[in-house]
């Protein structure tokens, strides 16, 4: 049948063949089209799926989360700048009070000894892993001596350490989170670990500026939640990527090309003494405010991958520049060994228990620092471990109710 | 570079498969192949490249001294001369401090103190990989089962092809030896869905299940001594799956990147715990490797042509030889010598197990499987005694992280392992449902590669 049946066909439709082939065609390349494209688009979805069922895995982060990075865990209302209480992002997860770590009280519990540190990112906690940030290594620490640490009084049962800290926390911004937030949260210690390389912004840090307009309050529109992660992940990978061969001068290059925007004598080529002298007035009203709401400071001197090393890492040095690009490298070192100096002083002058965790972390490996200032889950242990003691020392001189300045001096 | 990694599938992979298309001869696509598997090498240190470099100098010349001198007492030397060569450099880069603590031991035993150093040696990526085909090569060239190339190229191309370079197959020259000489002459078309979709298959096993079920063994074995009965169960059927679905993902994937160039590599996994028995076993895991250990050293010993003793001993000696070569200590030459008792028991009671019913063999060999790599896994042999101990005497204790997820990724990778099919059995012409899931599987794993948690494969470090 087939056999006779096709040559009349055939010669039936001949004057038609070109026209009925060509449809054929269209009509194959048209599904072969709508094909690939659903292969695409089911590609891309699971893409972008995937990422959110695995950082809900990892993270529990919700799938439609409307936090996109680091930057929306804080948040800018009526008493400042400050965690974004709730708020998560990735391995980042911001208790009730809007401080990294686990969920707590307004009030610690009885027998608590709340002890709360203050900082930049470096206390926030950025390249360790999830719990393993200094404050959280600090809490374990001093729970796990907590005979020790509490000087012997048995009232004392435990310590609680919260994380009032953020990426780039400026020492005014931290006075004014001291004296509007923190004050009621009953806190007997306050541990201070100043960055003083930010005095070396555009702008020397100011305290935020509060904002009473109740946009905080508001919540952040879907269309955040709908925000391909897979592109964040992508991007980073990327960076990740390109070997340090390339990412060195591609760092320098921006560095230089900020340079040149601005007018000569712009770079700090050597320490500007107006910034540290800054500094040092922020450092001591803060040490004043937080005595005045009741609780005692404990000075910690800040550490960087460049003190105790004589060959310094050219390519670190290069990438810390980039973030401060209105100094030199060098500059930048010599003010943190400058600050160190300072806080020591302004320990002492204060009566203080200082903490000179900068000369502690220079006789430790390189790999207690992730770059140039944050730490690996070793440097925080070992920034945990000293700082430790330098909360012993003052809980102990609380109890001893001796004169400050007895104690005054570094550690 | 790890297959699974970002610079890998978005850079390298993409750069190495359009200019070898573009390139027409024999001799460009064998200096592409070669170049970017130096590459490929290099990235993790680019100084080793030397030491691959010098052992295929060292094994190319012994072919072209084959094919030059028919006299047997120089075929010899360029047998020998090359295979010591080889294996000297493996025993340095592997075995040297191994050699070392284990002499210091024994003199220990005989009331000798003796200081030994440690020597700081890295131990060279797929060493032990290239290690076996530059000597395969050389044997096979010596017996005359292969005719040894005079092209320096397709020699080079055939050692450092970054797809079976650092963790196998052990491709011997033979099995690839046609399609390299028609190197110009694929179709690029051909192999390419093939290819690709061995490609996701086995990123599908790595990325998925593999790293998954790393994810809560690796803690609950790094702290071993706190698990309870069920927990030590969970790890160990874990690290089962884990190391079968590892290695046999970079297998997979290195055949479907062999597809892409039109090479075709043999296949190293065949469902081993579908296994009935220990023959059955080690004909199926890791096959590339049982089959040399087979050719190049059990049927020289003698295999089974001397009798029941001797062919226990030959079993025993290459087993011993298999552990040892996994690794640089003693549990790896213990497990060696598990299976090698194994294979004995086997051979003389083999008729009673076979008479049992097929899923009861199943079980049973999966089972014994499972406590050989008890010693696999374990860096000590009281590690491995006390997880054992965990695991056969009630013990109360803590389970695995997050068990319920554990049980159902548990559940998941058995399934496929014990009954599902491997990449091997499973038909690689897609029409559109199948184009998608295919797209899809490749998406979930991509989005774990690009969320830089891609972990290295176990045996890179074999």
């Amino acid at each position: 049948m087939a056999t006779t049946s096709a040559p009349l066909n055939t010669k039936l439709s001949q004057p038609d063949a070109p026209d009925v082939r060509r449809d054929e065609r269209a009509r194959s390349a048209g599904t072969g089209l709508a094909g690939w494209l659903l292969i695409v688009l089911v590609f891309v979805f699971s893409v972008e799926f995937a990422c959110r069922v695995e950082d809900w895995v990892m993270y529990r982060m919700p799938i439609l989360s409307r936090y996109r990075s680091l930057d929306d865990l804080v948040v800018r209302d009526a008493m400042g700048m400050h965690g974004r209480p709730n708020a998560r992002f990735e391995k980042w997860v911001m208790n009730d009070l809007g401080m990294r770590g686990p969920p707590t009280t307004k009030t610690p519990a009885p027998g608590t000894v709340r002890v709360i540190t203050v900082g930049a990112s470096e206390t926030f906690g950025l390249r360790e892993s999830p719990n393993r940030e200094y404050p959280r290594q600090l809490e374990d620490s001093l729970n796990a001596q907590v005979s020790r640490a509490s000087c012997s009084r048995p009232e004392i049962r435990r310590f609680e350490v919260l994380n009032a800290a953020f990426a780039g926390m400026g020492l005014p911004t931290i006075e004014q989170d001291v004296r509007n937030r923190l004050a009621p949260l009953g806190a007997k210690i306050v541990v201070i670990y100043p960055s003083p390389a930010s005095y070396l912004d555009e702008q020397a840090p100011a305290a935020a500026r509060p904002d009473s307009s109740g946009q905080a309050e508001q919540a952040m529109p879907l269309r955040r939640a709908l925000y391909p992660r897979a592109l964040s992940r992508m991007r980073e990978q990327l960076k990740q990527a390109l070997p340090e061969v390339i990412k060195t001068p591609l760092r320098a290059r921006q560095t230089r090309a900020m340079v040149a925007a601005h007018p000569p004598g712009w770079r700090f080529e050597s320490v500007p003494s107006d910034r540290l002298a800054q500094y040092d007035a922020d450092l001591r009203r803060l040490i004043g405010t937080i005595r005045r709401v009741g609780a005692t400071p404990v000075l910690v001197t800040h550490a960087n991958e460049f003190v105790g090393r004589p060959s310094a890492d050219a390519p670190m040095l290069i990438a810390w520049e980039k973030f401060y690009p209105r100094a030199t490298g060098r500059t930048i070192i010599a003010v943190d060994s400058v600050a160190r100096a300072l806080t020591i002083a302004a320990g002492a002058d204060s009566g203080v228990v200082t903490v000179d965790a900068a000369r502690t972390l220079a006789g430790q490996p390189l790999s207690a620092f992730a770059d140039f200032v944050h730490f690996t889950d070793l440097g925080a242990s070992v920034m945990a471990g000293v700082v430790r003691d330098g909360v012993v020392g003052a809980v102990c001189s609380a109890v001893e109710s001796a004169a400050p300045a007895d104690r005054g001096g570094a550690r | 570079m790890l297959f699974n990694s970002f610079v890998f599938i978005f850079a390298f992979l993409p750069v190495t498969y359009t200019v070898f298309w573009l390139l027409r001869t024999s001799r460009a696509r064998y200096v592409w192949l070669t170049a970017t598997g130096y590459v490929f090498y290099g990235y993790w240190n680019p100084r080793f490249c030397l030491l691959m470099a010098f052992s295929t100098l060292v094994s190319y010349s012994a072919g072209l001294g084959f094919l030059r001198w028919t006299d047997p007492r120089r075929r010899k030397l360029c047998l020998v001369v090359p295979i010591v060569v080889d294996l000297s450099l493996l025993a340095f880069f592997k075995y040297a401090n191994f050699g070392l603590q284990t002499a210091r031991g024994v003199a220990h035993v005989f009331g000798a103190d003796v200081s030994v150093p440690h020597l700081d040696i890295i131990l060279p990526v797929g060493i032990s990989f290239y290690t076996f085909h530059t000597i395969t090569y050389i044997v096979d060239s010596y017996r005359g089962v292969i005719r040894p190339t005079r092209n320096f190229f397709e020699f080079s191309t055939y050692v450092s092809l970054f797809s079976q370079l650092v963790a196998g197959p052990i491709v011997r020259f033979r099995q690839i030896e046609e399609d390299l000489e028609a190197i110009a002459a694929h179709d690029r078309r051909r192999w390419i869905q093939r290819g690709v979709s061995f490609f996701v298959i086995g990123l599908v096993e790595k990325v998925l299940v593999a790293d998954t079920l790393a994810a809560f063994v690796d803690p609950a074995l790094a702290s071993y001594a706190s698990l309870s009965t069920l927990g030590a169960w969970m790890a160990m059927l874990g690290y089962s799956f884990q190391l079968y679905f590892d290695f046999s993902g970079y297998s997979t994937m290195a055949v479907g990147l062999g597809y892409l160039f039109g090479l075709r590599i043999p296949q190293n996994f065949n469902s081993p715990y579908k296994a009935t028995d220990p023959s059955d076993f080690w004909r199926r895991w890791h096959i590339s490797l049982s089959s040399v250990l087979r050719d190049y050293l059990y049927i020289p010993l003698g295999g089974n042509r001397d009798g029941t003793w001797r062919t226990y001993r030959n079993l025993m000696i290459t087993m011993l030889l298999g552990g040892l070569w996994h690794g640089a200590s003693w549990t790896f030459v213990f497990w060696g010598g598990y299976h090698g008792l194994l294979l004995s028991l086997y051979r003389a009671y083999g008729k009673a197990w076979d008479a049992l019913p097929h899923a009861a063999r199943q079980a049973g060999m999966f089972l014994l499987a499972v406590v050989g790599w008890v010693f696999f896994r374990s860096s000590t042999f009281a590690m491995a005694l006390g997880v054992l101990r965990t695991m056969f005497v009630p013990t109360s204790g803590v389970l695995v992280a997050q068990p319920a997820l554990a049980a159902m990724a548990l559940i998941a990778a058995g399934s496929w392992a014990m009954v599902g099919p491997n990449a091997f059995e499973m038909r690689h012409e897609y029409r559109l449902p199948g184009r998608l899931v295919l797209a899809s599987g490749f998406a979930t794993a991509l989005a774990i590669v690009i969320g830089l948690r891609s972990s290295p494969f176990l045996y890179f470090q074999f």
